[in-house]
Order: structure tokens, then C-alpha cells, then sequence
């Protein structure tokens, strides 16, 4: 192909083309940030500043519990359902299975005055979501589940 | 009224799906097995030979086969790591085309994955000019750039795609030594893309397929879509197998004016280069063989019977048994041709 | 008419079954159309090729529809395309006018759905010859023009710019694969990842992990007080009815002309279509402010730009044999199965065939829109649900869809919380989450089409030099810019003025 020379001309080596574009983003990512930090950058010095010291003076103010709680409950939902879905291959029951608990414990770790009215929803909702899930996707419709 | 058919509509699906699994097995497939596919369409060729091959595998065996689209880095994965045999693969020549042309993720399947049967051909793969383009044949083009002219050709790179440009390569180097350079690459992607680059007159030759491309074949010369077919790689004996009404009107006839020996692309001097897409099985490294042996026993009762060959001629597909076996030889060697073309014009 | 001995009392029921199935898969985040009609395919092995195409149509048109419901009611999107549903139809939600947002993103579907499929009736084989003159270059100018929207979507311009770009950046991690014609090689991941990010973060799941997973953490931080979504009670007055729609017959006629045009496109694809409408009716909207807190005006560009794919994107399959989405691809395998070929000829050769896909696309549309209209009541109370029965709900199904996108990939459910945490944790110093999302939704095309474009004419002067489309499109781009910059410095303005006094 007839390559044109001047100011605009660009030639781009096939075997290295996968780098081409990242190397644009990784400018325009670098400019964007440096003028961030030119524009806003006292802003930010501000508002680290009064972070810190609300910090000192309160600590983190968080639901530890749910948000701890939280972000284990998935890590686990997602490491079980893979480890017992392996146990019967290709069923779906890795999904069933560990859904069950996962949501009932999940809804536990939200309610907020729980009561017996409160738990049967719960214990009811843990139940029937993931089976009717599963039933429809895995059962009717073959969808590969866990 | 509309509710009841929904509901009866329901109820049907909700029987099929209990019905499927009626009848369990001798051998040690059982329950549920997954065909994973290296595509990640389920609107091609691999996707509907394989669904063709796992609905008549289900049937044979009274298993449940599911055909999953995850396309081939994550179908290798999956197979690399389950061995269970509740998962296989079926895939084309492109699982070691890819590792031809070292693109990152193909491993050497002979090496890393035990492989299985063959079941089909398409026999398709086609290279297309422009209806108005001045090359006649793919005779004219070889000619044309030992002449000196540049010919572009519009190809997926790294595999199934870039095959037929390789070896036209191959063949300009053999019949016009130095000239191989004027063959160019314009890499590109999807069908729509090289059909773009022809219509915007950025390739002078596109890979294309007689299915995808036959209507395009039958528009006036004055249409800017008008193609024209010069090659297609398929073997002659491929082609023959075909139905005689072929592809929409270009029948089977018509077809075998591109394959060689009337289109020819030397391989060596010698024979003409063809290649032919295959699909075939393969397995994890260190799955049981017994089950190697019940989907082989299982495939020849099945192409024994006859029906499955109608299905896959009906969808411009060539059967081609062939058990694990002689399967795997025959690849092997095929792979060991391409190789060397590949080598030679690197 | 031949015509009329297709259309038996089973094949309108195919149309409206698919239709209802296909609006539950558009509903469930992360199933999405095109999944519907994959696992549908092989149902229509057993029906003949009118009454098959009558049941994957109305997939289609439902699933498409299908996404404004999580959409608007929990912020979710529940396809690609109602990503721009949500930036209206979720404040609308908050302001207890969830049915309000429902009710009117299903009209502006059904007009996007039926305005394509007249489009696509009359006008196919031309605007077949039309879409192929987008070559690459055209191509990458409508993504571009697609991703000024960052600049009107950003709360602070160099922030969002910022965020965008991060999104593009994202969506280059992994292959530069070879399926779009690149060299196959590894980027912008670490050795110990690359089983696992080959082909990079895939759409949905981020999408879900942004939206889901993200919010339920924001909640579990701050102790998931409030009983329901529906704490703010019904608005008296906010009722729907058909004026709502009053004044915005261009908006409507727009966004269903963008759709449509931007689903003929192959390889464009969905969510550039809805990105690109409402950027316009932002740009175009009296009261620009005012998108993005809540305006019906919003939701009516979005839904009918995303409907009006569906026409849009028969166009080159119809007429090119090519798909214009993802979904349209699956049709291709049900056309190959019944032994009908695709292409250039395929209107004139299957005359019959044509005109009952017509008939099935508009009852399709028909059927949606009753369906849903009288249903929505209904499915509004899902924001009444208590938070502990929702969420945990809610996570299960971004897990079932993100798991099933791709067939069956776990890292999919992985990405989930990966990008659930990190839009969690991104907040907190600044990222804003739409700007992002469109760099990641459109970072892949744009690369492709700008290096490819590079590839073949070797100079950026060809950009603005190739034909006379590109320099229209260069129009556009630059109206969207000025008119971005203009809002900002006014907004600055407004903001020391009001300091000041």
C-alpha cells in the first residue's frame, strides 16, 4: 500500500499493533491525571486532610459486621459453588446447593430486628428462589449452571 | 386462551426435559456430558455441526449432551482441567493452525490433549474477487503478482483463515521465486469486514465461504457488492460428496470449477494444496479410554445408521467418520503439510 | 396473498410465547436476549422455518424490551443497551415514580420497535447499500462520536474524562484477539492471570458487578437500615399518562432513527446505539440539567433507541447476510438449520418469508408492549420487597447470569466481585461509574476501528479526508464537544455565582 510521508503519517508494525493503542490510553490516562492534580489538586490535599482527622477522631465509621460479612459470605458463595458443582459434574447442584445457605445466611446478616414472621420469609425466600432458579434455567431451558 | 398455550407450551418443554435423560447407560458415560466448542458463536458452523453430532450422540448413548459456545481459550481451560470426562471438546483444524502460527493460547493439542474423532467437513473455505476484478482464476493472480502486482487479500489472521493465503504464498514462491512479497495480508476480522474491504477497494482478494458468499456471487456486474468466486480449498473429493443442487444456484457442478486441479495452487511443485476444514473431538490428557472407545462405538453406530449423514449434508456439511485413532494420524500428518508451507514463507 | 396460509393460530402464539420468555430473560441481569434465543434454537429444530422465526423473534423483541425493568426499578442493567435507562429511569425509581419510569420507557419501545420494523419493511436493500459505506474509519467517528458523551455524563469534566478513559483501558486487558483481526497478543496483564483474562473482562458481568455487587456493598457498609428500595412513598401525582409523551415526538422519532441506524451497522452494536440517542437528546433537550436526575425525557431516548435496534439490526442480516448484534447472529444459525440462505438476494428469493417475519415483528412489539403495560403493576412492588429478601436475591441471579453470559465461565462470577469492589472502593476517591462504563462498553471497538483504520491508509489526515460521511460525522463530534464544553464553563460559572453571594 502507497504509504504517505508527512507530519500525519502513521505506520503501525502488524506483530507489535496489540501495543498501539494502549501506549494512546497510557498518554491520555498520564495527562488526565497530572491535570487533575493541577486543577483540583488542593481540593484533594483538603479533603485528605479533613478525612485524616475525622479518622483520628472517630476512627472508620462502618457497619463492620455487614460489610465484613458481606464480602466473605461471596468469596465463599463463589469457592463452594465451583468446589461442589465439580461433586456432580455438569447438574447444576453446585449452584442449588450452596445458593440455599448462602442466601438464607446473607438475608440474616441484613434483617434488622429479626422475628419469627421476619425468618420464615427468610428461611422461604432462601429456598424457593434458588430451586425455582435452577429448575427453569438448568431444568427447562439447559442453560450450564455450576 | 393465550394463557392456556403458554401453558401447554410449558408443560411440553417441562416433559421434553424430563423425558431427555430416560434411559441410563452401560458405559461409563453417564448423566451429564458437556461439549464445550472453540467459538463463540452460536450461529456457526461449530456450534451447528457439533449440535448435530451431540443430538445424535444423546440419543445413541440416552445421556444428556449440552453444546457450550465459550470459545477456544476458555474451552482449552475447561479441558485442560476437568478429566473426569463429564466435559469434551469439539473443534476444527484451527486448534493447531493456531499453534502453526503461534498465536498465544493454542497449545500443541497432540501433545497436550488426547485427539478424539473426526466427524465433518465444511467444505466452504473460498477466496473471492471483486466481479469486475481483471483476475479471472486464481492461475491469473499467482501469475499477476510474479508480475509484479501487489494483491492484497483480506484474512482473519493466525489460523483456518490465513491457511489458503499461506499457501498461495507458498505457491507464488515456488512458480515466481522472490515474488511471494507482493502477496499482502490485510488482517482483519469478521465476514462483514473482509466483504467491507473489498467493497471499499482496500483487497484486491478475500477468504470468504460459499455459504456466506454464493448470493453475492449472483449480483450484476455493476453492483458494488458483486463477487466473484476463484478458489475454493476443499478437495475435489470433498466437493463430489456434496448434493448435486450445491449451494443456492451454484450447484455442485459449478462448485467443482474452483477446486483444483481446474483451480490450481501448487504445494510443492508438484501436487496441489487443498485443505479441508474438519471438526473433530478432543479429550483431557488423562481421561478414562474407555470412554474414548464408547463416543468411537457410539459414532460408528450412528454414521452406520445413516440418518445423521442426510442432517449434515442437508446443512452443506461433508460427514467424515473417522474413530480416535486413525483420526488422530491422519491429523497429525496433515498438520506436518501445513507446517512446512508455513515454515517456508516465513 | 400467500401470505396468510403461514399465519395460523400457532404461530401468533409462538410470537407472544417468545415474547413473554424473552422479556424474563431481559429482565434477569445478565441473561440477555441473545442468550434467549441460543437456548431457544434448539426448540425451533422441530417447528418449520415461518413458525421458528416467529418464536426467535419474539426473543428478541422481549429480551431487548425485557432490560428496562431492573433497568429502572434497581438499577441494574438488565442487557447492554438499557445502560442509558438507568441514568433516568433509576431517579425516577428513587422519586417513587418507578410504574411512572416503566410505563414509559415500554411506549417508547414499542414506537422504536414498530418505526424500525417500518424502516427496515421499506427501506432494507437501500439502507443496506448505505451501511456499506461505514468502512472503518466511518466506523471508529461513530464510536468517538458515541464516547463525547463522557464529556456531557461527567459530573466533574476531568474526573469523568478520566474515569472514561479508565474504562477503555479495562477493555483492552487480555488477547488482542484475532476473531476482530488483531495479532493475537497478550497486553496489560500480569503472567499469573492470563489462563483466566485471555479474553479479557467480558460486558456483562462487569456491568451487573458494577451495578449489583457494587450497590449491595455501599448498602452493607452502611448497615442496610432502610426496609425497602420503596422507602419514599408513591408520589401523589406521579401517575402515568400518555402527555408525559407531549413535546417529545422528536425526541422519540430521533432516537428510534439513531437505533435503527446504529443496529444496521455490523459490528457497532447495541449499547453505542443508546449511548449515542441520549447523548443527543441531552445535547438537543431544553432543560439539558435535568437528564440524569430523573426526566421521563431520558428513559423515552434510551428505550426507543434500544428497540429500534431490533429493526435496525435485520437490516444486514436480511439483506447482507450479515448480522448487525450478537443476537442477529443466532438467527443466522436457525436460517442455516432450515436450509434458507442469507444474503444479498434473500428478500426477493423468500418473499413469503419476509413478509411473515414483518408480521411477526410487529405483533412481537404489539404483544410486548400489552404485556408489559398491564403487567408492570406488578412487577413495580419488586422495589417494595424488604432489603434482606432482595439483595441476597438480586446476587444470586447477577451470579446465575454472569455464569451462564458466556456458557459457563466461572472467572465471569469472579469479575463480579472484582469489579463490585472496585467501583465501591473507586467512589469513595471520585470515579464516576457512567463515564466509565461507556470507555469500557466501547474501548474495544474503538480500538479495532482506529488501528485498522491506521493500518490501511497509513496517515490521520484520512480520518477527516475518506468521504464526505466522515466529515459530516466530524460535525457532529465537534457540536458535542462545544456543546459539553459550553454546559461546563456555564455550570462553573452558575457555581461562583451562587458561592459568591
Amino acid at each position: 500500500m502507497e504509504q504517505e510521508t508527512g507530519l500525519f503519517s502513521v505506520s503501525i508494525d502488524f506483530s507489535q499493533s496489540h501495543l498501539f493503542f494502549p501506549h494512546i490510553i497510557h498518554w491520555v490516562l498520564f495527562l488526565l491525571a497530572l491535570s487533575i492534580v493541577l486543577v483540583h489538586g488542593r481540593e484533594i490535599v483538603r479533603h485528605v486532610q479533613g478525612w485524616s482527622e475525622s479518622y483520628r477522631e472517630h476512627g472508620l465509621d462502618y457497619d463492620r459486621l455487614r460489610l465484613l460479612g458481606t464480602l466473605v459470605l461471596v468469596v465463599a458463595y463463589f469457592l463452594l459453588m465451583n468446589w461442589v458443582g465439580q461433586l456432580f459434574p455438569n447438574t447444576g447442584m453446585g449452584f442449588l446447593l450452596v445458593s440455599i445457605p448462602f442466601m438464607a445466611l446473607m438475608s440474616l446478616l441484613y434483617v434488622h430486628d429479626l422475628n419469627r414472621r421476619k425468618l420464615v420469609a427468610i428461611l422461604a425466600n432462601a429456598i424457593i428462589a434458588p430451586l425455582l432458579a435452577w429448575y427453569v434455567l438448568a431444568q427447562l431451558f439447559f442453560i450450564t449452571l455450576p | 386462551m393465550l394463557k392456556n398455550l403458554t401453558k401447554t407450551l410449558c408443560l411440553a418443554a417441562t416433559c421434553a426435559a424430563v423425558a431427555m435423560p430416560a434411559l441410563a447407560a452401560d458405559g461409563p458415560l453417564r448423566g451429564n456430558l458437556r461439549v464445550v466448542i472453540g467459538s463463540k458463536s452460536t450461529g456457526g458452523d461449530t456450534y451447528q455441526n457439533s449440535a448435530i453430532v451431540a443430538e445424535a450422540l444423546a440419543e445413541n448413548i440416552g445421556i444428556n449432551v449440552k453444546v457450550d459456545a465459550v470459545g477456544a481459550s476458555e474451552a482449552f481451560n475447561v479441558l485442560g482441567r476437568v478429566s473426569n470426562g463429564s466435559v469434551v471438546m469439539i473443534f476444527h483444524d484451527q486448534s493447531y493452525l493456531g499453534n502453526l502460527y503461534g498465536v498465544k493460547g493454542y497449545d500443541d493439542i497432540f501433545a497436550e490433549y488426547t485427539v478424539g474423532p473426526t466427524v465433518a467437513i465444511n467444505p466452504g473455505n473460498a477466496y473471492l474477487v471483486p466481479k469486475s476484478s481483471p483476475y479471472q482464476t486464481i492461475g491469473d493472480i499467482i501469475d499477476a503478482a510474479g508480475n509484479g502486482e501487489k494483491i492484497r487479500v483480506a484474512i482473519q489472521p493466525g489460523g483456518v483463515s490465513e491457511i489458503g493465503f499461506s499457501a498461495l504464498k507458498n505457491a507464488v514462491k515456488i512458480q515466481h521465486p522472490g515474488s511471494e512479497e507482493n502477496i499482502v495480508a490485510v488482517n482483519t476480522g469478521s465476514q462483514s469486514d473482509k466483504n467491507q474491504l473489498l467493497f471499499d477497494g482496500q483487497a484486491d482478494l478475500i477468504n470468504g465461504s460459499v455459504q456466506a458468499n454464493e448470493q453475492y456471487t449472483r449480483l450484476p456486474e455493476d453492483d458494488q457488492k458483486a463477487m466473484r468466486f476463484v478458489w475454493l480449498t476443499a478437495r475435489k473429493e470433498t466437493i463430489e460428496q456434496a448434493n448435486p443442487e450445491g449451494m443456492g444456484e451454484t450447484s455442485r457442478e459449478d462448485l467443482l470449477q474452483y477446486v483444483t486441479p481446474n483451480a490450481s495452487v501448487t504445494q510443492d511443485g508438484e501436487k496441489d494444496f487443498t485443505f479441508d476444514k474438519e471438526f473433530f473431538f478432543l479429550y483431557n490428557k488423562d481421561m478414562d479410554p474407555a470412554i474414548i472407545e464408547q463416543i468411537d462405538a457410539s459414532l460408528q453406530e450412528i454414521f452406520d445408521a445413516g440418518e445423521i449423514q442426510e442432517t449434515q449434508k442437508k446443512s452443506f456439511f461433508i460427514p467424515n467418520f473417522k474413530p480416535s485413532e486413525e483420526a488422530q494420524s491422519y491429523l497429525m500428518e496433515k498438520r506436518g503439510q501445513y507446517e512446512v508451507i508455513i515454515d517456508s514463507i516465513r | 396473498m400467500e401470505i396468510f396460509s403461514y399465519l395460523s393460530p400457532m404461530f401468533f402464539a409462538l410470537t407472544a410465547f417468545g415474547v413473554m420468555v424473552g422479556i424474563v430473560f431481559g429482565a434477569i441481569p445478565g441473561m440477555t436476549a441473545t442468550m434467549a434465543l441460543a437456548v431457544c434454537l434448539p426448540m425451533t429444530y422441530g417447528l418449520d422455518l415461518t413458525n421458528g422465526l416467529a418464536l426467535l423473534l419474539g426473543l428478541y423483541v422481549g429480551g431487548i424490551s425485557g432490560g428496562l425493568v431492573p433497568a429502572i426499578l434497581l438499577n441494574i442493567p438488565g442487557t447492554p443497551s438499557s445502560i442509558t435507562t438507568t441514568f433516568d429511569g433509576y431517579p425516577m425509581t428513587q422519586k417513587g415514580q418507578g410504574e411512572r419510569a416503566l410505563k414509559t420507557g415500554i411506549t417508547a419501545s414499542l414506537f422504536g420497535g414498530l418505526f424500525s420494523a417500518a424502516v427496515l419493511f421499506l427501506f432494507a436493500p437501500t439502507l443496506a447499500d448505505v451501511a456499506i459505506k461505514f468502512s472503518y474509519i466511518e466506523k471508529f467517528l461513530i464510536i468517538l462520536f458515541a464516547l463525547t458523551v463522557i464529556a456531557s455524563l461527567s459530573q466533574r469534566l476531568l474526573v469523568g474524562l478520566f474515569s472514561g478513559a479508565l474504562g477503555i483501558w479495562f477493555a483492552l486487558i487480555g488477547t488482542y484477539d484475532i476473531s476482530v483481526g488483531g495479532n493475537g497478543e497478550y497486553r496489560l496483564m500480569p503472567e499469573f492471570l492470563t489462563d483466566y483474562l485471555e479474553s479479557g473482562f467480558s460486558l456483562l458481568p462487569v456491568l451487573i458487578g458494577m451495578f449489583g455487587l457494587g450497590t449491595i456493598l455501599q448498602e452493607a457498609e452502611r448497615g442496610v437500615h432502610e426496609e425497602s428500595l420503596d422507602s419514599v412513598k408513591y408520589q401523589k401525582g406521579a401517575t402515568f399518562s400518555f402527555s408525559i409523551f407531549k413535546g417529545q415526538f422528536v425526541n422519540l422519532t430521533r432516537s428510534g432513527a439513531i437505533g435503527t441506524f446504529v443496529g444496521m451497522l455490523p459490528g457497532v452494536g447495541g449499547s453505542a446505539a443508546s449511548v449515542l440517542s441520549y447523548t443527543q437528546a441531552k445535547n438537543f433537550s431544553k432543560d439539558p440539567d435535568k437528564l440524569g436526575t430523573g426526566a421521563p425525557e431520558g428513559v423515552i431516548a434510551s428505550e426507543s433507541a434500544n428497540n429500534g435496534l431490533t429493526g435496525g439490526a435485520l437490516i444486514p442480516l436480511l439483506s447482507l447476510g450479515i448480522p448487525g448484534d450478537s443476537t442477529t447472529a443466532v438467527l443466522i444459525g436457525a436460517f442455516t438449520l432450515q436450509g434458507i440462505q442469507l444474503g444479498p438476494l434473500f428478500i426477493g428469493e423468500n418473499l413469503d418469508t419476509w413478509n411473515v417475519m414483518m408480521v411477526s415483528l410487529i405483533f412481537a412489539n404489539l404483544v410486548m408492549f400489552l404485556v408489559m403495560f398491564f403487567a408492570i403493576r406488578h412487577i413495580a412492588k419488586v422495589v417494595t420487597v424488604p432489603k434482606y429478601l432482595l439483595y441476597p436475591g438480586i446476587l444470586m441471579m447477577c451470579v446465575v447470569g454472569a455464569y451462564a453470559i458466556n456458557y459457563g465461565v466461572m472467572f465471569d462470577v469472579w469479575t463480579l466481585l472484582i469489579f463490585g469492589v472496585f467501583t465501591w472502593l473507586g467512589q469513595k476517591v471520585g470515579l464516576e461509574v457512567a463515564p466509565f462504563i461507556i470507555g469500557f462498553i466501547l474501548g474495544g471497538q474503538a480500538e479495532v476501528y482506529f488501528v485498522k483504520s491506521l493500518e490501511s491508509f497509513g496517515t490521520l489526515t484520512i480520518f477527516f479526508t475518506k468521504s464526505p460521511i466522515a466529515v459530516f460525522l466530524w460535525v457532529l463530534i465537534a457540536i458535542s464537544v462545544a456543546y459539553s464544553v459550553h454546559h461546563t464553563i456555564r455550570a462553573v460559572k452558575r457555581k461562583k455565582a451562587g458561592n459568591g453571594s
